[in-house]
């Protein structure tokens, strides 16, 4: 049933300019960013040929650039989500939902997967340029599998954020400025601890960036992967207990 | 054996942030019957209305489903009901047709059946020249149509209707009351207005709420007699000649037509006696019934005038 949520959800956000505009502007930003790269790189090149074990296309161009998509993602997320809910309760549409018995959990997961469906295509547009390089130039295919893998899983935690703070408000600008507070918190999280030099405490294993580094730079890591599980969980636990609340709390 | 009884609310109330909204609520609804709720605004009717659809949980009391209780069976009871809210749970940038196989999705139809069903609500709610079009690009009397048939669309025993013809213009909302009339004749149909009207026209009981509370349940058309009568006679008489028969408080010559009020203890068998014997000519005697209006005016501004003293 979350399933048939999902689809609609998916549809829906296919049928709105936002996302389309969003989409669009966003992969026009993430082309220039590849081109100038992409243009330091081959000035670059001829400099760095001759030393042993010297950085190649894929440090220089691909992973900086999946490094921007990470950072857009903060940004694009919370917008494309913040009406997941939020929208529903405004124009009285989440009513359908509630009414159709099919329970609060599933409709918040359905939400989620729809609106994770659309990001996950975001991902798979914005890989194809760097990937299209794979025509000229040997790629490490393996390395820029494991950073889109990283970067899915780190979506998967920012989309759970974003169904969380489209269910806590009815106003869609409101829920997209807490999921994006909440994206830059994680974010900026051990930024005074790095800056002091630690980097293996507690506030560091909290941070999203570091989990999501080791797969830019093709490690896969139980640990990284179990915290953006976790976000994501949390964050659709307390979305669906939001949900619930509606009909107790009214 | 077939549950005739399709809803039962027993002793159901619900208190929003401190306020008790709904108190103590007791109603039964059989299959074939059309269920005027009519209240002033604020009354509690949508309230109650979101109790039955599980919309809402009532803070006391219970809601069964075919007799079944609603909080232990939610998805039964879900697809016994068909709900349009106040305002109708549309997605604008769908069209018509994906909207109701979504809606029929929901209720866990698929294949052949998805289409049958959808293709019947088209049907039962006139939609069929506006499949095709987006909602938000319909007007206010289709966007409710479209709200009325994602009620029925998964075919529910018992529909509940929040306002169907608030915002429409009089050939929209006669048309969306005889589909409601359709509606209610193998079904249950809950209406909830504050249009008499609305239920003039459509009920066959009404519950009118005031206060969050039940202040009448009953049939539309036996409402109490407010012991006025309507009497025509041949004789060209005066007031004070009515006034001076017992038991008549006061007369009113209307419409060629005398009305008279009486005196809660004399009888019309009385009264007639007493023309008979006056040799006025009695043409026509009518005992008056309070209109659905007056009973509904009377319990809102008998309790206003209590809250003012």
């Amino acid at each position: 049933m979350s399933l048939v949520v999902a689809r609609n959800e998916w549809r829906r956000l296919f049928m709105t300019p936002l996302a389309w505009v969003l989409l669009a502007a966003v992969l026009a930003i993430l082309a220039y960013f590849f081109l100038v790269s992409l243009g330091a790189f081959l000035t670059l090149m001829p400099k760095i040929a001759g030393i042993a074990d010297a950085p190649g296309v894929t440090d220089l161009v691909v992973l900086p650039l999946f490094r921007g998509v990470a950072s857009l993602l903060l940004i694009i997320v919370p917008m494309l989500g913040m009406r997941a809910i939020a929208a529903d309760r405004q124009n009285g549409s989440l009513v359908l939902l509630l009414a159709s018995g099919i329970g609060d959990a599933r409709i918040v997961l359905g939400k989620y997967i729809g609106l994770l469906g659309f990001i996950v295509v975001f991902i798979v547009f914005s890989s194809l340029m760097p990937l299209s390089l794979d025509i000229g130039t040997a790629l490490d295919i393996g390395r820029i599998a494991t950073a889109i893998i990283g970067l899915i899983l780190f979506s998967s935690a920012l989309t759970g954020i974003a169904v969380a703070a489209s269910a806590a408000t009815q106003s869609p600008a409101l829920a997209a400025s807490i999921a994006l507070v909440s994206n830059l918190l994680l974010w900026m999280l051990d930024a005074g601890a790095r800056y002091e030099g630690v980097s293996s405490t507690f506030i560091n294993y909290l941070a999203l960036p570091t989990h999501l580094e080791p797969f830019l730079h093709g490690i896969v890591s139980t640990v990284d992967v179990v915290y953006f599980v976790l976000i994501a969980l949390v964050a659709l636990t307390l979305a669906t207990r939001r949900v619930g609340a509606l009909r107790t709390r009214g | 054996m077939i549950e005739d009884t399709l809803l039962r609310l027993e002793g159901v109330g619900r208190a929003l942030a401190g306020r008790i909204v709904v108190d103590d609520l007791n109603l039964t609804l059989d299959r074939g019957t059309v269920l005027g709720v009519l209240g002033v605004n604020g009354a509690g009717k949508s309230t109650t209305l979101k109790m039955i659809c599980g919309i809402l949980s009532p803070s006391a009391g219970r809601v069964l489903i075919s007799g079944a209780d609603f909080r232990e069976n939610p998805r039964t009871g879900a697809s016994a009901i068909g709900y349009l809210p106040e305002q109708p749970p549309l997605y604008a940038e769908l069209r018509v047709e994906e909207y109701l196989s979504f809606c029929a999705r929901l209720r866990h139809r698929s294949g052949t059946l998805l289409k049958a069903a959808v293709n019947s609500a088209i049907d039962r709610c006139g939609l069929g020249d506006v499949r095709h079009r987006l909602l938000g690009n319909l007007s206010k009397g289709f966007q409710q149509r479209a709200g009325i048939a994602q009620a029925i669309v998964h075919d529910p025993s018992l529909i509940v209707l929040d306002e169907p013809s608030s915002g429409l213009d009089p050939l929209q909302s006669s048309n969306i009351r005889s589909l409601i009339r359709e509606l209610g004749k193998d079904r249950a149909v809950i209406l909830s207005t504050h249009l008499i009207a609305d239920v003039n026209q459509c009920c066959d009981r009404v519950a009118i709420l005031h206060r969050g509370k039940l202040r009448y349940d009953g049939p539309v058309n036996v409402l109490a007699d407010d012991h006025s009568v309507l009497i025509r006679i041949a004789a060209d008489v005066k007031s004070e000649a009515w006034t001076s028969i017992a038991g008549v408080e006061s007369a009113q010559f209307v419409d060629g037509a005398w009305r008279i009020a009486r005196s809660g203890d004399a009888s019309i068998a009385q009264l007639s006696d007493a023309i008979v014997r006056k040799e006025w000519g009695l043409l026509e005697l009518r005992p008056q019934q309070a209109s659905l209006e007056q009973v509904f005016l009377r319990i809102a501004s008998a309790d206003d005038v209590a809250v003012a003293a």
